[in-house]
């Protein structure tokens, strides 16, 4: 073919070919291995870290707060405050991991003086871990983390200046954090916390909380139960009060028990504000999932042959219908690693060969062609039938 | 606990297209391969991840290569020959140019664009539509030298448009075609999808992407490129392939000058006659070979004799109106101040403000991409890894959002309106993000600047010599191919013809 107007020669090929090996005979024989870009990641994301409790102190009555340092001597990493912490507990020999909002402030990770801080209440039953940490947990001890981790902060490409924190029982922890924050001065926004409790006794952090009050941060507190002398707001986190403490444009920042993310889901509507300004923690693990809509009642007593394969390696285990594959694993001390255990972040992202299960729909964080390839989040998975799972080696 | 077999033919490092597309090739011909990714699922940055209930694109803007149903091109039509099955979506045009002076949105098809930069800049129907010609005769060059290596005389005979244009830069060559330069304008956007400004690109790459993208047009898969992925991945282990998550690679294990397995975090040693590695040469050869005695000069020479390409910065947001009450109309929107692509190559080396964004609404591809009364938006730059190099792990936060604000202000002003007051959901992602999720070498997605200095033709030619380790492959962006997803799965076929042309000579001499 004849390219009208453009003569070009026919010995560019071989040109290109000389300078390439030109510019490689020049080159340094010295190995260049910095990877700066690299190590920015690493060092907000390390991974799994060693961590060592220090300190130990009440956060109320019925809840503790735990200070971590890193054992290699390292600063924690950054973090966004109302982010979490993913621990892993050793006991028994068997790796229980579980998510904690972080109640310290992202300043002080980052200090010379490196820690983090978790606050956590003793259970009423359920929470095996939750008395571990109340009432075993000693200075001294190790234990693994993981952090930051969650969605739950101030995005100030998106929300409001005012964060409206409407927070119940433990679920202060996240806000701590942003108030501490604010208060250091090192994140912009004004907060105003609506802190539901039962009793006066019940409120978690309030010394830490009262002590860091200021035009930035107000903290109401809110008493649900009978308390005679309480001069304070009474009830619950209802539409009316939310509106009395709100401003021109507030983003609502919403951590609790879920009975409360039922009960304001119902009271937020009732507010008539944009979607993009409510927010909610994740919805944390079902607590009884034979009383969540679509799920067969009949099987809740029932328990399956678990098949967990990793890589060639198959071990078979039992599963109780009415528990997550991440339990079945965790008790048959199989290692499953989970960061948020609510279903929405994807760690424990699992792939189901063989079986029938039911996924929790409050807590089905999965993507499309996930869900057509059935691969499931563990945590927020039920067997409903013997299930082969394949899971990644740890 | 055995969690491996003793031994596996091919190890592939990286599940992403690249590798996956090596891993898919090998096990169609009855190899035994072990694919190890460091992330929980498949893909590298072709992925998708859920804020809010809502799902969202990782990366993906537009894939090339794929071609309409039964007339598939050469990525859609491996992937069908494969047996995976994507839902395609085809984007509508090829992109709105919104750069100094221009307004213009133009559709795929040489004639149609042709057309379109006519009536756009009147006169100019002839030298554009025998530009876009020429670079889809090279393009079928390219394609069939890919395929049937032959003798120069030959190929001067048969490919002359190829050779011809071989030895000079995509600027020297449009300067032949004597256009006014609202024309050459018009014909620049697509440039940062090759990323490299004018001056240095070679024609042949320039080529290549204007015929697949302005020819044949670009198709995106309708579940987000994790469906590709995740796709890819079904297919691979239904094949017979082992693929193991969260697996990461420390070490490339070496004897005499040939690769004999892995090590992995965990201290798995996992033995196999091949490794093909996503992680890039820099890596590899600097701190992945043991032993490092194992590593030739010639490897360190070749690695710091190449320049990295673009990284990646993007701010992706949900937005709580749709499109078409927001007035966004176009599926990918090219802004710039200017349109000198050398000096816009420039400016990629600093932290902003940047100067030219990519806007991609999936919607208008993919009505069905976000719920009911919201859209997605993302505004991307490709920053070269030079600036963000500089960046330290505490002002990280901080220039991340002074960046993302930037580009958000930036757009506003083409909107007409402020992103802000709609954002439901938005992600900043960095390079670090990259880094991160993927460990590639400094954030870097695009692979090796294309330039003169480092040509696709070169890289070709040269190809045998710069095998330094025996059994040892690559395949990314890193790669002859380069950058994007369509190349990612050429480089990864490549990479699996590499290693069966080696076993069919191994067994020969046998």
């Amino acid at each position: 073919m004849k390219i009208k107007g453009f003569l070009k020669d026919v010995t560019g090929a071989s040109r290109v070919t000389k300078a390439r090996l030109g510019a490689f005979a020049a080159a340094s024989k010295q190995p260049v291995t910095g990877d700066p870009i690299g190590e920015v990641a690493q060092t907000w994301h390390p991974g799994s870290m060693e961590l060592k409790v220090v300190d130990i102190r009440p956060a109320c009555k019925t809840a503790k707060t735990v200070r971590f340092v890193r054992t290699d001597g390292k600063k924690l990493p950054p973090f966004y405050a109302g982010q979490f912490i993913s621990l892993g507990f050793l006991l028994d020999g068997k790796l229980i991991c579980r998510p904690y909002s972080i109640s310290s402030a992202p300043f002080e990770a980052r200090q010379d003086d490196s820690f983090v801080e978790i606050t956590v209440r003793r259970s009423k039953g359920d929470g095996l871990i939750a008395d571990y940490i109340n009432d075993e947990l000693k200075i001294g001890d190790t234990l693994t983390g993981t952090m930051g981790l969650g969605q739950f902060y101030f995005e100030p490409l998106r929300d409001a200046k005012h964060i409206v924190a409407l927070a119940g029982g433990v679920g202060i922890t996240p806000f701590a954090s942003m108030a501490k924050e604010i208060a250091h001065g090192t994140l912009d926004a004004d907060l105003t916390i609506l802190y539901g409790s039962v009793t006066s006794d019940d409120i978690v952090l309030k010394d830490e909380l009262d002590a860091i009050r200021s035009d930035r941060v107000r903290i109401v507190h809110v008493l649900s139960g009978d308390e005679p002398g309480w001069t304070g707001e009474r009830g619950f986190l209802t539409a009316e009060l939310i509106k009395k403490y709100s401003r021109e444009d507030n983003t609502y920042f919403i951590c609790g028990p879920q009975v409360m993310y039922r009960f304001l889901r119902e009271e937020i509507v009732k507010l008539d504000v944009p979607r993009r300004r409510i927010r909610f923690e994740v919805f944390g693990q079902a607590k009884d999932v034979a009383a969540l809509p679509g799920y067969p009642a009949e099987m809740k007593d029932k328990t399956f042959a678990l098949t967990v394969v990793r890589g060639v390696q198959e071990d078979v285990i039992p599963a109780r219908a009415d528990e997550s594959l991440v339990t079945a694993c965790e008790r048959a001390g199989i290692v499953l690693l989970t960061d948020c255990r609510s279903g929405e972040c994807g760690f424990c992202r699992t792939k189901v060969l063989k079986g029938s299960y039911f996924v929790s729909p409050e807590n089905d964080g999965r993507r499309a062609a996930d869900k057509d390839f059935d691969y499931v989040h563990a945590c927020a998975t039920y067997p409903l039938s013997d299930m082969t799972i394949k899971i990644p080696i740890v | 606990m055995k969690f491996y077999k003793d031994h596996y033919d091919v190890i592939v490092i990286g599940g992403a297209l690249a590798g996956l597309s090596s891993a898919l090739m090998l096990a169609e011909k009855g190899k035994d391969v072990l694919v190890l990714e460091r992330h929980n699922l498949p893909g590298g940055i072709a992925t998708s991840f859920v804020r809010g209930g809502i799902e969202i694109e990782a990366s993906l803007h537009e894939m090339m290569s794929i071609g309409p149903k039964g007339n598939r091109l050469k990525v859609g039509k491996f992937l069908e020959d494969m047996g995976v099955d994507v839902e395609w979506l085809k984007v509508p045009e090829a992109y709105h140019a919104s750069i100094p002076g221009l307004e213009v949105t133009l559709h795929p098809g040489l004639e149609t664009f042709a057309k379109e930069v006519d009536a756009a800049v009147p006169g100019t129907y002839e030298k554009v539509l025998k530009l876009l010609n020429l670079c889809h005769t090279v393009f079928d060059s390219v394609n069939e030298l890919s395929i049937h290596p032959m003798s120069k005389v030959k190929m001067l005979l048969k490919h002359e448009a190829f050779v011809k244009t071989a030895g000079y830069s995509t600027q020297e060559v449009i300067d032949s075609f004597d256009l006014p330069q609202k024309a050459q304008d018009l014909l620049a956007p697509y440039w940062i999808y090759v990323g490299s400004g004018f001056r240095e690109l070679p024609f042949t790459i320039f080529a290549v992407l204007m015929a697949d993208y302005v020819g044949y047009g670009s198709y995106i898969p309708r579940k987000f490129s994790h469906e590709m992925s995740l796709k890819m991945a079904e297919r691979a282990e239904a094949m017979g392939v082992q693929i193991e998550y969260r697996q990461h690679v420390e070490k490339i294990l070496v004897k005499n000058g040939r690769v004999y397995g892995v090590r992995t975090q965990r201290g798995d040693e996992i033995h196999a006659d091949y490794v093909i590695s996503a992680p890039y040469p820099n890596k590899v050869y600097t701190s992945m070979i043991e032993p490092k005695s194992e590593v030739p000069e010639g490897a360190i020479k070749m690695v710091n004799g190449r320049r990295l390409s673009l990284a990646a910065f993007s701010v992706i947001m949900i937005l709580d109106k749709t499109a078409e009450e927001l007035g966004i109309r176009d599926y990918s929107i090219f802004h710039g101040d200017t349109m000198d692509t050398d000096l816009l190559y420039r400016d990629l080396a600093g932290l902003g403000p940047y100067r030219y964004l990519t806007c991609i609404c999936h919607n208008l591809a993919n009505p069905d991409a976000t719920p009911e009364g919201t859209c997605s938006f993302s505004i991307t730059t490709l920053p070269r890894v030079d600036g963000w190099q500089t960046v330290s792990a505490d002002d990280y936060d901080r220039v991340k959002h002074e960046v993302a604000s930037q580009m958000i202000d930036m757009m506003n002003k083409y909107l007409g309106f402020d992103l802000r007051e709609h954002i439901l959901e938005c992600v900043i992602e960095t390079p670090m993000t990259i880094a991160h999720y993927t460990g590639m070498w400094n954030g870097c997605i695009y692979g090796y600047a294309h330039t003169m200095e480092d040509h696709i033709v070169a890289r070709l030619q040269t190809a045998e010599e710069e095998k330094f380790i025996e059994g040892l492959e690559f395949a990314g962006a890193h790669q002859i191919s380069g950058d994007g997803m369509g190349p990612a799965v050429t480089n990864g076929r490549k990479a699996a013809k590499n290693v069966l042309d080696d076993m069919k000579k191994r067994e020969a001499a046998k």
